[in-house]
Protein backbone atom coordinates (compact mmCIF):
# COMPACT_ATOMS: atom_id res chain seq x y z
CA UNK A 1 0.00 0.00 0.00
CA UNK A 2 1.23 3.53 -1.00
CA UNK A 3 2.18 5.81 2.06
CA UNK A 4 -0.24 8.56 2.35
CA UNK A 5 1.64 11.38 2.83
CA UNK A 6 1.75 14.99 0.96
CA UNK A 7 4.91 14.23 -0.86
CA UNK A 8 3.45 11.02 -2.28
CA UNK A 9 0.42 12.82 -3.14
CA UNK A 10 2.63 15.77 -5.04
CA UNK A 11 4.58 12.67 -6.78
CA UNK A 12 1.46 10.73 -7.97
CA UNK A 13 0.18 11.29 -11.65
CA UNK A 14 -1.61 14.67 -11.56
CA UNK A 15 -4.24 14.69 -13.95
CA UNK A 16 -3.80 17.59 -16.68
CA UNK A 17 -6.40 20.42 -17.46
CA UNK A 18 -7.98 18.65 -20.12
CA UNK A 19 -8.63 15.62 -18.10
CA UNK A 20 -10.40 17.60 -15.60
CA UNK A 21 -12.42 19.61 -18.05
CA UNK A 22 -13.64 16.26 -19.23
CA UNK A 23 -14.24 14.55 -16.07
CA UNK A 24 -18.36 14.69 -15.36
CA UNK A 25 -17.28 15.01 -11.42
CA UNK A 26 -15.50 17.60 -11.54
CA UNK A 27 -18.58 19.62 -12.89
CA UNK A 28 -20.88 18.02 -10.77
CA UNK A 29 -18.83 19.33 -7.76
CA UNK A 30 -19.01 23.02 -9.27
CA UNK A 31 -22.65 23.29 -10.20
CA UNK A 32 -22.66 21.33 -6.52
CA UNK A 33 -20.96 23.78 -4.70
CA UNK A 34 -22.69 26.67 -6.25
CA UNK A 35 -26.59 25.39 -5.90
CA UNK A 36 -25.78 25.19 -2.09
CA UNK A 37 -24.36 28.10 -1.38
CA UNK A 38 -27.80 29.91 -3.55
CA UNK A 39 -29.99 27.44 -1.58
CA UNK A 40 -28.29 28.32 2.13
CA UNK A 41 -30.37 30.97 3.63
CA UNK A 42 -29.66 34.15 2.13
CA UNK A 43 -30.72 36.94 -0.07
CA UNK A 44 -31.06 35.40 -3.60
CA UNK A 45 -34.51 35.79 -5.24
CA UNK A 46 -35.74 33.07 -5.95
CA UNK A 47 -32.66 30.85 -4.50
CA UNK A 48 -34.69 27.68 -3.99
CA UNK A 49 -35.86 27.07 -7.69
CA UNK A 50 -32.23 28.18 -8.82
CA UNK A 51 -30.85 25.74 -6.14
CA UNK A 52 -33.11 22.66 -6.65
CA UNK A 53 -32.47 22.96 -10.37
CA UNK A 54 -28.71 23.08 -9.81
CA UNK A 55 -28.77 20.20 -7.14
CA UNK A 56 -30.30 18.25 -10.00
CA UNK A 57 -28.15 18.73 -12.67
CA UNK A 58 -25.58 18.16 -10.29
CA UNK A 59 -26.85 15.03 -8.89
CA UNK A 60 -26.90 13.71 -12.43
CA UNK A 61 -23.31 14.81 -13.31
CA UNK A 62 -22.43 12.72 -10.33
CA UNK A 63 -24.41 9.43 -10.78
CA UNK A 64 -22.99 9.32 -14.66
CA UNK A 65 -19.49 9.35 -13.23
CA UNK A 66 -19.66 6.83 -10.73
CA UNK A 67 -18.93 3.15 -11.33
CA UNK A 68 -21.92 0.89 -12.26
CA UNK A 69 -22.84 -2.33 -9.56
CA UNK A 70 -23.82 -4.19 -12.59
CA UNK A 71 -27.50 -4.92 -12.19
CA UNK A 72 -30.26 -2.66 -13.26
CA UNK A 73 -31.92 -3.32 -10.27
CA UNK A 74 -29.14 -2.93 -7.34
CA UNK A 75 -28.28 0.34 -9.64
CA UNK A 76 -31.86 1.75 -9.46
CA UNK A 77 -32.38 0.76 -6.10
CA UNK A 78 -28.59 2.24 -4.70
CA UNK A 79 -29.43 5.66 -6.28
CA UNK A 80 -32.59 5.46 -5.02
CA UNK A 81 -31.67 5.80 -1.39
CA UNK A 82 -28.62 7.77 -1.98
CA UNK A 83 -30.68 10.46 -3.65
CA UNK A 84 -32.91 10.29 -0.55
CA UNK A 85 -30.40 10.19 1.73
CA UNK A 86 -28.37 13.44 -0.27
CA UNK A 87 -31.61 15.13 -0.91
CA UNK A 88 -33.00 15.13 2.60
CA UNK A 89 -28.98 16.47 3.79
CA UNK A 90 -28.80 19.41 1.22
CA UNK A 91 -32.32 20.06 2.61
CA UNK A 92 -31.55 19.81 6.20
CA UNK A 93 -29.07 22.53 5.98
CA UNK A 94 -31.03 24.79 3.93
CA UNK A 95 -34.13 25.10 5.76
CA UNK A 96 -34.37 28.13 7.83
CA UNK A 97 -37.01 26.45 10.33
CA UNK A 98 -35.40 24.15 12.72
CA UNK A 99 -38.28 22.35 12.58
CA UNK A 100 -37.92 21.54 9.45
CA UNK A 101 -34.60 20.54 9.78
CA UNK A 102 -35.17 17.89 12.12
CA UNK A 103 -37.45 16.57 10.12
CA UNK A 104 -35.45 16.17 6.98
CA UNK A 105 -32.76 14.90 9.17
CA UNK A 106 -34.70 12.09 10.17
CA UNK A 107 -35.89 11.92 6.67
CA UNK A 108 -32.10 11.52 6.00
CA UNK A 109 -31.67 9.00 8.69
CA UNK A 110 -34.35 6.59 6.64
CA UNK A 111 -32.37 6.96 3.85
CA UNK A 112 -28.78 6.10 5.34
CA UNK A 113 -31.06 2.87 7.21
CA UNK A 114 -31.91 1.74 3.98
CA UNK A 115 -27.92 2.17 2.74
CA UNK A 116 -27.18 -0.14 6.01
CA UNK A 117 -29.57 -2.45 5.00
CA UNK A 118 -28.33 -2.71 1.01
CA UNK A 119 -25.27 -3.12 2.82
CA UNK A 120 -25.84 -6.18 4.62
CA UNK A 121 -26.05 -4.33 7.80
CA UNK A 122 -29.30 -5.40 9.23
CA UNK A 123 -28.91 -4.81 12.98
CA UNK A 124 -27.60 -1.59 12.39
CA UNK A 125 -30.33 -0.10 9.69
CA UNK A 126 -32.67 -1.13 12.73
CA UNK A 127 -30.79 0.37 15.70
CA UNK A 128 -30.04 3.46 13.08
CA UNK A 129 -34.19 3.64 12.95
CA UNK A 130 -35.05 3.13 16.30
CA UNK A 131 -32.12 5.20 18.42
CA UNK A 132 -31.49 8.20 15.80
CA UNK A 133 -35.16 8.69 14.27
CA UNK A 134 -37.10 7.17 17.34
CA UNK A 135 -34.99 9.16 20.08
CA UNK A 136 -32.65 11.68 19.24
CA UNK A 137 -34.75 13.53 16.84
CA UNK A 138 -37.56 13.53 18.97
CA UNK A 139 -34.96 15.26 21.61
CA UNK A 140 -33.65 17.25 18.98
CA UNK A 141 -37.76 18.45 18.52
CA UNK A 142 -38.57 18.53 22.16
CA UNK A 143 -35.82 21.17 22.56
CA UNK A 144 -37.07 23.27 19.76
CA UNK A 145 -40.19 23.09 20.84
CA UNK A 146 -39.34 24.59 24.27
CA UNK A 147 -36.60 27.09 22.91
CA UNK A 148 -38.53 28.46 19.56
CA UNK A 149 -40.04 31.50 19.43
CA UNK A 150 -42.95 32.18 16.50
CA UNK A 151 -42.05 32.61 12.91
CA UNK A 152 -38.59 32.01 11.77
CA UNK A 153 -35.66 34.06 13.54
CA UNK A 154 -33.32 36.67 11.99
CA UNK A 155 -30.26 34.33 12.64
CA UNK A 156 -32.08 31.35 11.00
CA UNK A 157 -32.83 34.13 7.71
CA UNK A 158 -29.22 35.15 7.49
CA UNK A 159 -26.50 32.97 7.96
CA UNK A 160 -22.59 34.12 9.00
CA UNK A 161 -22.78 36.40 6.13
CA UNK A 162 -20.72 36.23 2.47
CA UNK A 163 -17.52 35.06 3.98
CA UNK A 164 -17.91 31.51 5.91
CA UNK A 165 -20.95 30.57 3.51
CA UNK A 166 -18.78 30.80 0.35
CA UNK A 167 -15.56 29.55 2.24
CA UNK A 168 -16.89 26.53 3.52
CA UNK A 169 -18.82 25.45 0.51
CA UNK A 170 -15.56 26.22 -1.61
CA UNK A 171 -13.64 23.53 1.35
CA UNK A 172 -16.32 21.47 0.87
CA UNK A 173 -15.96 21.08 -2.70
CA UNK A 174 -12.48 20.73 -2.54
CA UNK A 175 -12.75 17.95 -0.14
CA UNK A 176 -14.89 15.99 -2.14
CA UNK A 177 -13.03 16.55 -5.19
CA UNK A 178 -10.27 15.23 -3.03
CA UNK A 179 -11.60 12.09 -1.96
CA UNK A 180 -12.56 11.65 -5.64
CA UNK A 181 -9.00 11.67 -6.89
CA UNK A 182 -7.82 9.54 -3.98
CA UNK A 183 -10.96 6.92 -4.82
CA UNK A 184 -9.84 7.36 -8.25
CA UNK A 185 -6.54 6.59 -7.72
CA UNK A 186 -8.36 3.41 -5.27
CA UNK A 187 -10.18 2.06 -7.72
CA UNK A 188 -7.03 1.47 -10.22
CA UNK A 189 -5.15 0.10 -7.25
CA UNK A 190 -7.45 -2.29 -6.11
CA UNK A 191 -8.21 -3.77 -9.13
CA UNK A 192 -4.82 -4.82 -9.24
CA UNK A 193 -4.59 -7.73 -6.26
CA UNK A 194 -8.39 -8.67 -7.36
CA UNK A 195 -7.95 -10.76 -10.85
CA UNK A 196 -11.29 -11.58 -12.77
CA UNK A 197 -11.05 -14.92 -11.70
CA UNK A 198 -10.81 -13.98 -7.87
CA UNK A 199 -13.71 -11.77 -8.36
CA UNK A 200 -15.94 -14.09 -9.41
CA UNK A 201 -14.76 -17.27 -7.59
CA UNK A 202 -15.41 -14.54 -4.78
CA UNK A 203 -18.84 -13.43 -5.67
CA UNK A 204 -19.52 -17.38 -6.17
CA UNK A 205 -18.46 -17.87 -2.71
CA UNK A 206 -20.73 -15.24 -1.06
CA UNK A 207 -23.31 -16.34 -2.93
CA UNK A 208 -23.39 -19.95 -2.03
CA UNK A 209 -25.77 -20.56 0.44
CA UNK A 210 -23.81 -22.61 3.03
CA UNK A 211 -21.13 -20.45 3.35
CA UNK A 212 -23.85 -17.34 3.24
CA UNK A 213 -25.20 -18.78 6.47
CA UNK A 214 -22.09 -19.55 7.95
CA UNK A 215 -20.22 -16.24 7.90
CA UNK A 216 -22.78 -13.54 7.05
CA UNK A 217 -25.37 -14.52 9.47
CA UNK A 218 -26.74 -11.37 11.53
CA UNK A 219 -26.39 -13.83 14.72
CA UNK A 220 -22.29 -13.20 14.58
CA UNK A 221 -22.84 -9.89 15.71
CA UNK A 222 -24.02 -10.64 18.91
CA UNK A 223 -21.06 -13.17 18.86
CA UNK A 224 -18.53 -10.41 17.53
CA UNK A 225 -20.10 -7.38 19.77
CA UNK A 226 -19.70 -9.75 23.21
CA UNK A 227 -16.47 -11.46 22.16
CA UNK A 228 -14.04 -9.59 20.55
CA UNK A 229 -15.19 -6.02 21.64
CA UNK A 230 -16.68 -7.02 25.33
CA UNK A 231 -14.89 -4.67 27.12
CA UNK A 232 -15.46 -1.52 24.44
CA UNK A 233 -19.21 -2.78 25.43
CA UNK A 234 -18.87 -2.02 29.22
CA UNK A 235 -17.17 1.12 28.50
CA UNK A 236 -19.53 2.04 26.08
CA UNK A 237 -22.36 1.77 29.28
CA UNK A 238 -20.02 3.22 31.32
CA UNK A 239 -20.04 6.45 28.83
CA UNK A 240 -23.79 6.30 28.87
CA UNK A 241 -24.32 6.47 32.48
CA UNK A 242 -21.59 8.90 32.50
CA UNK A 243 -23.45 11.03 30.19
CA UNK A 244 -26.52 11.13 31.31
CA UNK A 245 -25.71 11.75 35.42
CA UNK A 246 -23.77 15.19 33.25
CA UNK A 247 -26.47 16.08 31.13
CA UNK A 248 -29.04 15.93 34.80
CA UNK A 249 -26.04 17.93 36.24
CA UNK A 250 -25.73 20.51 33.45
CA UNK A 251 -29.52 20.92 33.16
CA UNK A 252 -29.97 21.25 37.08
CA UNK A 253 -27.40 23.97 37.61
CA UNK A 254 -28.32 26.13 34.55
CA UNK A 255 -31.33 26.46 36.87
CA UNK A 256 -31.42 29.15 39.83
CA UNK A 257 -31.87 27.61 43.21
CA UNK A 258 -34.81 27.50 44.62
CA UNK A 259 -34.09 29.82 47.63
CA UNK A 260 -33.46 32.48 44.81
CA UNK A 261 -36.30 32.43 42.95
CA UNK A 262 -38.28 33.09 46.19
CA UNK A 263 -36.19 35.56 47.35
CA UNK A 264 -36.75 37.17 44.01
CA UNK A 265 -40.89 36.67 44.47
CA UNK A 266 -40.64 38.59 47.53
CA UNK A 267 -38.97 41.27 46.47
CA UNK B 1 -22.49 -7.01 -7.50
CA UNK B 2 -19.48 -5.75 -8.20
CA UNK B 3 -17.73 -5.05 -4.45
CA UNK B 4 -15.19 -2.76 -5.82
CA UNK B 5 -18.07 -0.30 -7.18
CA UNK B 6 -19.70 -0.85 -4.46
CA UNK B 7 -17.18 0.51 -2.18
CA UNK B 8 -16.64 3.09 -4.18
CA UNK B 9 -19.93 4.35 -4.23
CA UNK B 10 -20.38 3.81 -0.59
CA UNK B 11 -17.45 5.92 -0.14
CA UNK B 12 -18.78 8.52 -2.19
CA UNK B 13 -21.92 9.44 -0.54
CA UNK B 14 -20.26 9.33 2.71
CA UNK B 15 -17.88 11.68 2.00
CA UNK B 16 -20.40 13.68 0.68
CA UNK B 17 -23.21 13.26 3.56
CA UNK B 18 -19.98 14.55 5.84
CA UNK B 19 -19.36 17.26 3.74
CA UNK B 20 -22.39 18.68 3.93
CA UNK B 21 -22.52 17.98 7.93
CA UNK B 22 -19.48 20.27 7.60
CA UNK B 23 -21.23 22.81 5.76
CA UNK B 24 -24.09 23.30 7.79
CA UNK B 25 -22.01 23.34 10.97
CA UNK B 26 -19.88 26.33 9.98
CA UNK B 27 -22.83 28.05 7.81
CA UNK B 28 -25.88 27.82 10.53
CA UNK B 29 -25.97 29.91 13.46
CA UNK B 30 -29.29 27.77 15.37
CA UNK B 31 -27.22 26.03 18.26
CA UNK B 32 -29.61 23.12 17.78
CA UNK B 33 -28.92 23.13 13.57
CA UNK B 34 -25.80 23.03 14.09
CA UNK B 35 -25.77 19.32 16.95
CA UNK B 36 -28.06 18.00 13.93
CA UNK B 37 -25.44 18.86 11.21
CA UNK B 38 -22.88 17.05 13.31
CA UNK B 39 -24.97 13.62 13.79
CA UNK B 40 -25.47 14.04 10.07
CA UNK B 41 -21.22 13.83 9.60
CA UNK B 42 -21.63 11.35 12.06
CA UNK B 43 -23.70 9.56 9.52
CA UNK B 44 -21.45 10.09 7.04
CA UNK B 45 -18.21 8.73 8.39
CA UNK B 46 -20.78 5.57 9.49
CA UNK B 47 -21.58 4.89 5.82
CA UNK B 48 -18.05 4.65 4.85
CA UNK B 49 -17.29 2.47 7.94
CA UNK B 50 -19.80 -0.09 6.40
CA UNK B 51 -18.66 -0.14 2.83
CA UNK B 52 -15.05 -0.47 4.51
CA UNK B 53 -16.32 -3.48 6.29
CA UNK B 54 -18.07 -4.75 3.55
CA UNK B 55 -14.97 -4.86 0.80
CA UNK B 56 -12.76 -6.72 3.44
CA UNK B 57 -15.34 -8.86 5.06
CA UNK B 58 -16.22 -10.38 1.81
CA UNK B 59 -13.96 -9.85 -1.09
CA UNK B 60 -10.42 -9.71 0.72
CA UNK B 61 -10.93 -12.68 3.19
CA UNK B 62 -11.42 -14.66 0.04
CA UNK B 63 -8.67 -13.43 -1.90
CA UNK B 64 -6.41 -13.94 1.29
CA UNK B 65 -7.91 -16.58 2.91
CA UNK B 66 -6.45 -16.08 6.08
CA UNK B 67 -8.09 -13.77 7.75
CA UNK B 68 -11.50 -14.53 9.30
CA UNK B 69 -12.68 -11.26 10.48
CA UNK B 70 -16.23 -11.16 7.91
CA UNK B 71 -17.83 -7.47 7.80
CA UNK B 72 -18.51 -6.93 11.33
CA UNK B 73 -15.42 -4.70 12.14
CA UNK B 74 -17.14 -1.96 10.63
CA UNK B 75 -20.22 -3.17 12.13
CA UNK B 76 -19.43 -3.09 15.43
CA UNK B 77 -17.37 0.69 15.08
CA UNK B 78 -20.86 1.67 13.77
CA UNK B 79 -22.69 0.28 17.03
CA UNK B 80 -20.26 2.10 19.30
CA UNK B 81 -20.51 5.63 17.34
CA UNK B 82 -24.37 5.49 17.55
CA UNK B 83 -23.78 4.72 21.30
CA UNK B 84 -21.20 7.62 21.43
CA UNK B 85 -23.66 10.06 19.52
CA UNK B 86 -26.43 9.31 21.93
CA UNK B 87 -24.64 10.46 24.65
CA UNK B 88 -23.59 13.46 23.07
CA UNK B 89 -26.87 14.40 22.14
CA UNK B 90 -28.34 13.98 25.36
CA UNK B 91 -25.03 16.07 27.11
CA UNK B 92 -25.82 18.86 23.93
CA UNK B 93 -29.19 19.39 24.60
CA UNK B 94 -28.65 20.15 28.00
CA UNK B 95 -26.12 22.53 27.26
CA UNK B 96 -28.07 24.47 24.28
CA UNK B 97 -30.92 24.30 26.93
CA UNK B 98 -29.07 26.02 29.81
CA UNK B 99 -26.92 28.43 27.63
CA UNK B 100 -31.03 29.02 26.15
CA UNK B 101 -31.91 29.64 29.70
CA UNK B 102 -29.35 32.56 30.17
CA UNK B 103 -29.30 34.22 26.73
CA UNK B 104 -33.16 33.58 25.57
CA UNK B 105 -32.24 33.04 22.13
CA UNK B 106 -30.55 30.32 20.23
CA UNK B 107 -28.20 32.06 18.06
CA UNK B 108 -24.70 31.29 18.33
CA UNK B 109 -23.40 34.62 17.84
CA UNK B 110 -25.03 35.82 20.87
CA UNK B 111 -21.96 34.36 22.52
CA UNK B 112 -19.33 35.98 20.92
CA UNK B 113 -17.94 38.16 23.31
CA UNK B 114 -15.77 35.15 24.30
CA UNK B 115 -13.68 35.79 21.35
CA UNK B 116 -10.26 36.95 20.77
CA UNK B 117 -9.75 40.23 22.03
CA UNK B 118 -8.24 41.35 18.38
CA UNK B 119 -10.83 39.93 16.10
CA UNK B 120 -13.95 42.38 15.30
CA UNK B 121 -17.07 41.47 16.05
CA UNK B 122 -19.75 40.13 13.65
CA UNK B 123 -22.54 42.59 13.01
CA UNK B 124 -25.77 41.72 11.19
CA UNK B 125 -26.74 43.33 7.87
CA UNK B 126 -29.54 43.36 5.60
CA UNK B 127 -31.37 40.84 6.98
CA UNK B 128 -34.00 39.76 4.41
CA UNK B 129 -37.80 39.82 5.60
CA UNK B 130 -40.06 36.73 6.02
CA UNK B 131 -41.27 35.69 3.50
CA UNK B 132 -44.95 35.17 2.97
CA UNK B 133 -44.54 31.63 1.43
CA UNK B 134 -42.55 30.78 4.97
CA UNK B 135 -45.67 31.87 6.41
CA UNK B 136 -48.16 29.19 4.82
CA UNK B 137 -49.19 26.68 7.03
CA UNK B 138 -50.70 23.19 6.59
CA UNK B 139 -54.68 23.10 7.13
CA UNK B 140 -56.35 20.27 8.04
CA UNK B 141 -59.46 18.91 6.21
CA UNK B 142 -62.55 19.16 8.62
CA UNK B 143 -63.87 15.53 9.49
CA UNK B 144 -67.23 14.20 10.73
CA UNK B 145 -69.97 16.91 11.93
CA UNK B 146 -69.40 20.15 13.68
CA UNK B 147 -70.14 20.00 17.17
CA UNK B 148 -72.45 22.83 18.78
CA UNK B 149 -71.06 25.21 20.69
CA UNK B 150 -72.52 25.14 24.26
CA UNK B 151 -72.30 28.88 25.34
CA UNK B 152 -71.77 27.69 28.86
CA UNK B 153 -68.69 26.14 28.26
CA UNK B 154 -67.48 28.83 26.03
CA UNK B 155 -67.71 31.10 29.18
CA UNK B 156 -65.34 28.98 31.20
CA UNK B 157 -63.06 27.57 28.74
CA UNK B 158 -62.86 30.40 26.28
CA UNK B 159 -59.63 29.20 24.45
CA UNK B 160 -61.41 25.38 23.66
Amino acid sequence: MRPFTIPALLAADLPALKEICSCNSFWAILVGSLAVWVLLPNRVRYGKTIGGALAIVAAGLFASDWPLLGNWTDQAVFWLLAGVTLGAGVCMICSRSPVYSAIWFALSLTGTAGLFFYNGAQFLGVATIVVYAGAIVVTFLFVIMLSQPEGHSAYDRISWGWFPKTFSVVAAATMVALLTFLLGNLRGAAAVPTSAAALAASESHLTAPGALLDRNHMANVGRHLFGEHLISVEVAGTLLLVALVGAVAIAVQGKPRLATRIEEAMR
Amino acid sequence: MNEVSLLYNYLLVGGLLFVLGMIGFLVRRNMIVMFLCTELMLQGVSLSLIGFGRYHGSLAESVASKIQTGPWGGQMLVIFIIAVAACEAGIAMALVLMLYRQSGTLDAAFWQDLREETLPAFVDREVPEEQQVDRVWPRLTPAGVEPAIDPDELLHRPRV
